[in-house]
């Protein structure tokens, strides 16, 4: 199957590779935004409990867990023209990037939901409760109070959902967005060296996602601040940090980052 | 718009025909994986040298990387491989008897092991340290301290993990349309060639795999029910 492996190729393919992350990163971005204020939205009627609208979520969010990614990609590219031109809009000749980052951010926005959910619950009720006793109102003590601690419980579940995101986006292909992997692919037929192409490609992703997570620690480190005050004195003395209450929390995954693409 | 009901049930009716296939690339890659995952959570627990190097090597790079290139590198490298080892030793093999979905199985049981290192590793660091002194003090040999007080435990806190590991998979099968594997994504691409109506055949999968989905957490709810028994406090 093809030439033979030729080490060299492996290198020459690195940055006309390279020149299509920009695509890639752009669909990671563009659906974290759609994903983000998605995932809020599912949320918010979720945590306050409002009738219809708390059912509704919970459909929407078991839907998008529930199928995998590739079908929904699909499902969205040749049945969302069709609804949308049910409210006389006509989407049919929009660039396919935009059906892509649409469906990745609706399926971001799902898991992003959860996320966000479970580590909202995790801030201590008692937190809420004191905001209230200095007269803060109900938006005031979510903003000021809860926000900036259940985004520091998100931000590991968030970053695994990031990097998530950035393995899935290498479907986008099947839809002939030319991002890294159907450039890769594309390599490969023009020269038959498919490995090579693959082995850059592999070498890409794995230095892009390793980036991402040290970025994010870094962020985590920064969100948690707060709580690291009386840490390093006492890290001498202990074999192994206590398992602290948040980190039980963050490791409660939302199911992403799972062995999904 | 001209939504097709009728096709979506036609189309439903033939999709069921391509369960089996996916229900056993996912079931193959799940355990092999769950294997693999076993082996390479133990190799890293027990600081094993340079195995244990290896083990976590094994684990970035496949956690670092789609799994569609994993699936990509082994379908096209491996014949390759091969090949080249069979020319060399004088085997009478050939790569061409290898079947598509033998490459499926291959590949996705790489990356299921990966996931499952870190779900079962996981699952046993969370287990009481003191435990497993109880084992020995009673005079347990490692083996035995492992397989009965530990893994049962340790199996119990990674269910979870374990279900959502299972459910990627699942999902994750959806990749063999790439070497013409007919699951249920390939299948539904089949039945709508016939007719253009695509939107109708992928509901008709959605449903499917949501069905599937939900099923699996149905089934592992009632397992961890059932695992969690001994753990439900109290004096009864």
């Amino acid at each position: 199957m093809g030439a033979p492996f030729d080490i060299t190729y492996v290198i020459g393919y690195l940055p006309k590779l390279l020149s299509t992350l920009g695509m890639t990163l752009l669909i990671v971005g563009g659906s974290l935004l759609v994903g983000i204020v998605v995932g809020f939205l599912i949320a918010l009627p979720r945590l306050y409990r409002i009738p219809v609208l708390n059912t509704l979520a919970r459909v929407y969010v078991s839907f998008f867990r529930g199928t995998p990614i590739l079908i929904q990609l699909f499902l969205f590219y040749y049945g969302l023209p069709e609804i949308l031109k049910l409210a006389h809009l006509d989407i049919s000749r929009a660039p396919v990037l935009v059906f892509v980052i649409i469906t990745y951010g609706l399926h971001t926005g799902a898991f992003m939901s959860e996320t966000i959910r479970a580590s909202v619950s995790a801030v201590d009720r008692g937190q809420v409760e004191a905001a209230y006793a200095v007269g803060m109102t109900s938006y005031q003590a979510f903003t000021r109070i809860v926000l900036p601690q259940a985004m520091a419980i998100a931000v590991p579940v968030f970053s695994n959902l990031i990097i998530a995101l950035l393995k899935d986006t290498s479907l986008a292909f099947s839809l002939g967005v030319m991002e890294m992997t159907g450039k890769a692919q594309t390599l490969g037929s023009l020269t038959q060296h498919f490995i090579e192409a693959y082995i850059s490609l592999a070498l890409i992703y794995l230095v892009v996602s390793l980036t991402l997570e040290k970025l994010l620690f870094v962020a985590e480190r920064r969100l948690l601040r707060h709580e690291q005050s009386d840490d390093a004195e006492h890290r001498r003395f202990r074999l192994q940090r206590k398992n602290s209450y948040r980190r039980m929390v963050a490791s409660i995954d939302s199911g992403k980052g799972g062995a999904e693409a | 718009m001209k939504l097709d009901l009728s096709f979506i049930w036609t189309a439903l009716i033939q999709l069921l025909s391509a369960i089996p296939t996916t229900l056993v690339i996912t079931a193959v890659s799940v355990t092999i994986g769950f294997i693999i995952g076993l082996i390479t959570a133990l190799l890293r627990i027990y600081r094993i040298p340079i195995l244990s190097q290896i083990a976590v090597g094994y684990v970035t790079f496949i956690r670092g990387t789609p799994m569609l290139t994993h699936l990509l590198l082994i379908y096209f490298g491996l014949p390759m491989l091969l090949d080249a080892l069979s020319a060399q030793f004088g085997w009478s093999f050939k790569s061409s008897s290898i079947p598509m979905i033998g490459f499926a199985f291959i590949s996705f049981s790489i990356t299921a092991g990966a996931y499952m290192a870190e779900v079962i590793r996981s699952g046993l660091l969370a287990v009481n340290r003191g435990q497993l002194e109880a084992a020995y003090s009673v005079g347990m040999t490692t083996p035995q301290a492992l397989r009965r007080i530990v893994f049962p435990q340790a199996l119990a806190v990674s269910l979870p993990n374990l279900s959502n590991s299972v459910i990627g998979m699942l999902h994750g099968s959806t990749l063999v349309f790439t070497v013409s594997v007919v699951d249920i994504n390939a299948k539904a691409q089949i039945v709508a060639s016939t007719n253009w109506k695509f939107f109708e055949a992928y509901l008709a999968a959605a449903v499917i795999f949501w069905g599937l989905t939900l099923l699996i957490e149905r089934v592992t709810a009632v397992i961890e029910k059932r695992i969690n028994l001994y753990n439900r406090g109290g004096v009864a």
